[in-house]
């Protein structure tokens, strides 16, 4: 991306922010008490400001953006096929939620390994036998440390137990 | 308490195989850390904090302070040898070192960035024993308005410095400081942002935050573009680097190492414009000026002591004003905060004992990092061979492990998960991580010393303004955004002509 069009979108960005914030966000999600004596010092008063701030600094990139030069040619992209690289970041979107689902009803070793192996095979790795092994190895040593040594308990579902 | 009692009390502490051990194993911990392009110090210091909740303090505290010293050297090794800085601070030792590698000379410029490191990093240490104290003496005057000020200074500098305009350090600073609002308010303790969550009163642990911001990102960048990281490594070459080459250099190294320990001490500025800045006096100031970018040693030399000049002086803020000098430090003030400590002035009164074991354990980190520096130089090939496919998902499960490992708490890893997203659009859209980060960690300090000024003035902002500390952080805070924005409109301008000359 240029670096006008990145101004435009994160000032545009900023300002949608900052409106969300101090008409939807704060109003709702931000109780102050009805007796305070002075707003400077209301629960309020900081996220006030900082979604104000918020609006200001994306108005200053709005603005720095139109004294920017408009690019000539099309920016060239650091990857080859950029659907191929969508796709893969959604199924890593996947993958974080299928882990989140899976820590408490699997485990966390069980859940690693999973984890492990299909990232892996995500990122297309070119040692499939290594991170078979490792996505095995890997979250055993790991819980043996925690679960051991630092005394965390960590998860461990409800089929499969370690000891 | 004496020098010598402080010193005494130091060394009851740190005098024993367990601290040494940790040390040894951070340095070496961080070498191959920093030396694996992609995880750079930042995230080999991330990685470890989890492994020392059951440490001492200082054993804990000693093992990260090894990682950062040992990542910042670390990352040299492959600037030179693969024309890829392990860690940003690196970037101004590609310049002339991969040159010499192309030569056939990558061990004489390896041999030179250990040597400049390791002399850089004794000089930074001792900078930091000589002034932290002298500092914190100092701040123990400050009040909440002080503090309030010093710390609207670090951000802006911060914000300013870090990225590449003043408005997307500004705009990262914002989100670190609104992320930060989230939990039970500091006065009142009514609700922000909580959503009814018990997860949420306490706010966002600061390690699931620091971990997803800077770890999870990198994974990401993996996964959109699998290729990334690749390059051909150079063999290390019989030649090494002599002691008149070391000689020759040594003004240059110096220079850098105070170069470093300057910079290093201005919360926010970092080892990379240090650097960068070393480079430049070093070729301007020397002799074979129109060799450098072309394979000048003494290029490497300076490069290499501005960088590690910073890592010693960066802990000047931290320990004595408990403001993170760059975002390792402020990883390291998670590290003290876990372990009950308050990074301050009344650190030096109370802790004495851990701040002298620290400045022991510093200065004998340098002697690990000459010794593990040598041996790593030879391993880099090992270390470089490690599969991506493999590194990658094995640093998503450390990730997962650790973060839990602080509070037992699943929803910290979900946590950890959004924070890479947002991490990840930042690296995308090019808004600086630094920023956020350390916004995040001294929004609830900046906020409560607001208020507790107000308190005290009965709402006057006139407290803001009260004595010569205060004018003199207003001061410096305006002639940063001053320079800043000027440098800004001095880029543009530039932008604008060379479209210009482009167009026509």
């Amino acid at each position: 991306m240029h670096n006008r069009t990145i101004q435009i979108q994160l000032g545009v960005g900023a300002l949608l922010a900052s409106g969300f914030l101090l008409l939807v966000a704060i109003p709702s999600w931000v109780s102050s008490p009805s007796n305070v004596p002075n707003i400077i010092l209301s629960p309020l008063f900081w996220p006030n400001t900082l979604a104000g701030l918020t609006g200001l600094v994306g108005l200053g990139l709005l603005l720095t953006s139109i004294r920017s030069p408009k690019p000539l040619e099309q920016a060239p992209s650091d990857v080859d096929n950029r659907a191929a690289a969508y796709v893969r970041l959604f199924a890593m979107a996947v993958i974080m939620g299928l882990t989140m689902f899976a820590l408490p009803r699997l485990g966390m070793v069980w859940t690693s390994m999973l984890a492990f192996a299909s990232v892996a095979f995500l990122i297309r790795t070119s040692h499939p036998v290594a991170a078979l092994i490792s996505a095995v190895v890997m979250p055993l040593v790991l819980y043996i440390f925690f679960a051991h040594v630092a005394g965390v308990a960590i998860p461990q579902g409800v089929f499969v137990r370690l000891s | 308490m004496s020098f010598v009692d402080s010193l005494l009390a130091g060394l009851s502490l740190v005098g024993n195989f367990e601290s040494f051990l940790a040390l040894a194993i951070g340095v070496a911990i961080g070498v191959i850390g920093g030396a694996i392009p992609g995880l750079s110090a930042t995230m080999a210091v991330a990685l470890t904090l989890p492994f020392t909740f059951t440490m001492q303090p200082i054993t804990g505290i000693l093992l990260l302070l090894g990682v950062y010293k040992g990542g910042i050297f670390g990352g040299s090794i492959p600037a030179i040898l693969i024309k890829t800085p392990g860690t940003p601070a690196s970037s101004a030792t590609v310049l002339d070192g991969y040159p010499l590698a192309e030569k056939g000379q990558a061990g004489k410029a390896l041999g030179m960035a250990l040597w400049a490191s390791c002399t850089a990093d004794v000089i930074s240490n001792l900078s930091l024993i000589l002034f932290a104290g002298w500092l914190a003496s100092f701040a123990l005057s400050f009040g909440p308005p002080e503090f309030f000020t010093l710390i609207l200074f670090s951000l802006t500098i911060i914000a300013g410095v870090s990225g590449e305009s003043l408005l997307r350090g500004a705009l990262s600073a914002m989100l670190g400081l609104l992320l930060a609002t989230i939990g039970l308010d500091l006065v009142y303790g009514t609700n922000r942002f909580t959503f009814g969550d018990p997860n949420m009163m306490g706010g966002l642990n600061f390690i699931a935050v620091l971990i997803g911001l800077f770890a999870i990102p990198e994974i990401l960048a993996m996964v959109w573009n699998p290729r990334s990281h690749e390059g051909t490594t150079r063999i290390i070459g019989k030649n090494w680097v002599t002691f008149s080459e070391y000689k020759k250099s040594f003004k240059s190294i110096v220079r850098g190492s105070f170069i470093g320990v300057f910079l290093g001490s201005i919360p926010g500025i970092g080892a990379a414009p240090s650097a960068f800045l070393s480079y430049s006096e070093a070729r301007r100031t020397s002799k074979n000026k129109e060799n450098f970018g072309k394979g000048e040693i003494e290029g490497v030399a300076a490069a290499e002591a501005g960088n590690n000049g910073v890592a010693g002086a960066t802990l000047i803020p931290l320990l004595a004003l408990g403001v993170p000098g760059d975002v390792i430090t402020a990883i390291i003030i998670g590290a003290f905060m876990i372990h009950g400590l308050q990074p301050g002035p009344m650190m030096f009164v109370l802790n004495v004992d851990i701040i002298y074991g620290l400045f022991i354990g510093l200065i004998v980190s340098s002697v690990f990092l000459f010794l593990l520096g040598s041996v790593a130089i030879r391993g880099f090939k090992y270390v470089a061979d490690i599969p991506r496919g493999v590194l990658f998902p094995a640093v998503l499960i450390l990730c997962v492990y650790g973060v839990f490992a602080v509070n037992n708490n699943i929803f910290d890893v979900g946590v950890m998960f959004a924070m890479g997203w947002v991490g990840f659009a930042m690296l995308r859209y090019r808004i600086p991580a630094a920023p956020f980060l350390i916004a995040f960690i001294l929004g609830p300090l900046l906020e409560d010393n607001f208020r507790q000024a107000m308190l005290m003035s009965g709402s006057s902002p006139a407290i803001l303004f009260r004595g010569p500390i205060t004018w003199f952080f207003w001061a410096v805070t305006a002639i940063t955004v001053v320079a800043i924005v000027h440098t800004g409109i001095r880029a543009t301008r530039k932008g604008l002509d060379q479209h210009k000359e482009n167009e026509e």
